[in-house]
């Protein structure tokens, strides 16, 4: 290859710009506002809860999951903000911070999950990020009603979904987060565009407006809300289709999907997770308070059911008061071991609706909707 | 023992063209995969060849240059395979605001 002064900088320059990135990875990462997180991501964001921190019915802020698809947009100034509401409308609008706040307000208590909770549990390995039982948190959504904002512009009874626009935008040629909702569901009292969580208003979890979706997967929650669009037709960007679908029917564990048999998902299956003790760990022989938290999407959760030996035999385990649809209960199970010993916990809950979390969770290319019965290993041990 | 030092010499020279195409892939890596994201997104991942093959499609269609595709996959193969051990979670540090010393 002929030598030229151009390619030795072109090579020079592209050692350099990796030596930095690669040393950029290295670097300790801090996300503002956060406790150490596990870190899967940091440009951008994709944070998830180590299991210990799950102590309260209410997750804080600053333990909660973070899941960024493109880059943070550039703060939303609040007296700039403005929503777009157009589409099937008779009066399209653009409405502020204010005239949203005016709107009845309500609070709303529910579990976000990510779509890929649990990804990491899937074999054969699929791409995306790798979350394991962290990806889900429950919160205090508080603000005026999707329907009451979709009435100030004349919402047309005919358009079918509610297409949602997020200030944040693609880098190079990545597609632009935009993501359709059946209007039955848009329309719902629950489903409302949140101005606050827990009472705070964080930039990182979508704020100064996210759409609150409740009981579906996160995906449907796009944040920094600046456009509703009235349609008639869901809409087919990637996080459509192909993204954020699942087999209707269930395929062989490694097979591609058919394209034609993917649907789009909408509420959350039942599920509960193990907390404490954490898997793999030592405990001391005497009495274990075992711990978790259960979901069920639209659903309330009716039981759960624990299981130190493996699945032979079951209890019930304790649940915390707030029977709600949309949102978690806490529960636990005060465990005495007689002997020390590898032990296997299992937790299985069933849902309002009859639904039973399953022993096994269907493989899919995505990864997404993990909810086998959680399972933990704890060596007991005697105490000198 | 002549067969056995061009063996070894061959052997020493096919080691170090893999070496060189690995090396080769995590330069490409560092240019063509961080302008989107940073680089913990891939390397928490372990895929077999085909998935990481049909990775860099999917980001190619999103605007992803490749001057050495077959190197970035190789490397990707040799270093993030679905044959490695998982890697072992990272934490970010402490972003709360830190209390005032009393």
């Amino acid at each position: 290859m002929p030598f030229s002064r151009r390619r030795l900088f072109a090579t020079l320059a592209s050692a350099a710009v990796t030596s930095q990135f690669v040393k950029a990875a290295d670097e300790p990462v801090t996300i503002a506002g956060k406790r150490p997180m596990i870190l899967h991501n940091d440009r951008p964001e994709d944070v998830e809860t180590p299991v210990r921190y799950y102590d309260s019915w209410v997750t804080p802020i600053d333990s909660f999951f973070v899941r960024q698809h493109l880059p943070r947009p550039a703060a939303i100034d609040s007296g700039a903000y403005r929503l777009t509401v157009n589409g099937m409308v008779s009066k399209p609008v653009e409405l502020t911070l204010a005239d949203l706040g005016k709107l009845p307000q309500f609070t709303v208590p529910a579990t976000l999950e990510c779509t890929g909770n649990g990804r990491g549990f899937y074999t054969p390995k699929v791409p995306g990020i790798q979350w394991m039982r962290g990806a889900v948190g429950n919160a205090q959504w508080r603000g005026p009603r999707v329907s009451d904002v979709l009435k100030l512009a004349g919402v047309n009874t005919s358009a079918a979904y509610l297409e949602t626009d997020g200030a944040d935008t693609g880098v190079a040629s990545t597609p632009d987060f935009v993501r359709s909702l059946p209007m039955s569901k848009a329309m719902h009292p629950s489903t409302i565009l949140a101005l606050s969580m827990n009472g705070q208003t964080p930039a990182i979890h979508g704020f100064p407006a996210r759409l609150i979706v409740p009981g579906w997967d996160g995906t449907s929650w796009v944040k920094w809300v600046v456009r509703f669009t009235a349609q008639a037709q869901a809409g087919t960007g990637f996080f459509m289709n192909p993204a954020y679908r699942y087999p209707k029917y269930s395929l062989p564990p490694g097979t591609p999907a058919k394209p034609a048999e993917l649907e789009v998902i909408e509420g959350m299956p039942v599920k509960s997770s193990i907390t404490a003790p954490e898997d793999q760990t030592k405990i001391a022989l005497g009495l274990v308070t075992i711990r978790g938290f259960a979901w069920a999407g639209e659903n309330a959760i009716e039981r759960v059911e624990v299981s130190t030996d493996g699945g032979s035999r079951w209890r019930d385990a304790q649940l915390s008061p707030e029977k709600l649809p949309f949102a978690w209960r806490l529960w636990s199970l005060d465990w005495k071991p007689n002997d020390p010993g590898y032990y296997t916990i299992l937790s299985r809950a069933t849902d309002s609706a009859g639904r039973v979390q399953p022993m096994v969770s269907p493989w899919n290319p995505s990864g997404y909707l993990w909810n086998a019965i959680d399972r933990v290993g704890v060596t007991v041990e005697k105490t000198a | 023992m002549k067969p056995l030092l061009v063996i070894t010499a061959m052997a020493l020279v096919v080691l170090a063209a893999d070496q060189a195409t690995l090396d080769r892939g995590q330069k490409e890596e560092g240019l063509t995969c961080t302008p989107c994201h940073s680089l913990r997104l891939v390397h928490s991942q372990r895929l077999p060849k085909a998935t990481w093959n049909k990775e860099l499609d999917k980001m190619a269609g999103w605007g992803a240059k490749y001057q050495d595709r077959d190197a970035l996959l190789e490397y990707l193969v040799a270093n993030y395979g679905d044959d490695k051990p998982p890697s072992p979670p990272a934490m970010s540090a402490d972003g709360t605001p830190k209390k005032k010393q009393q």
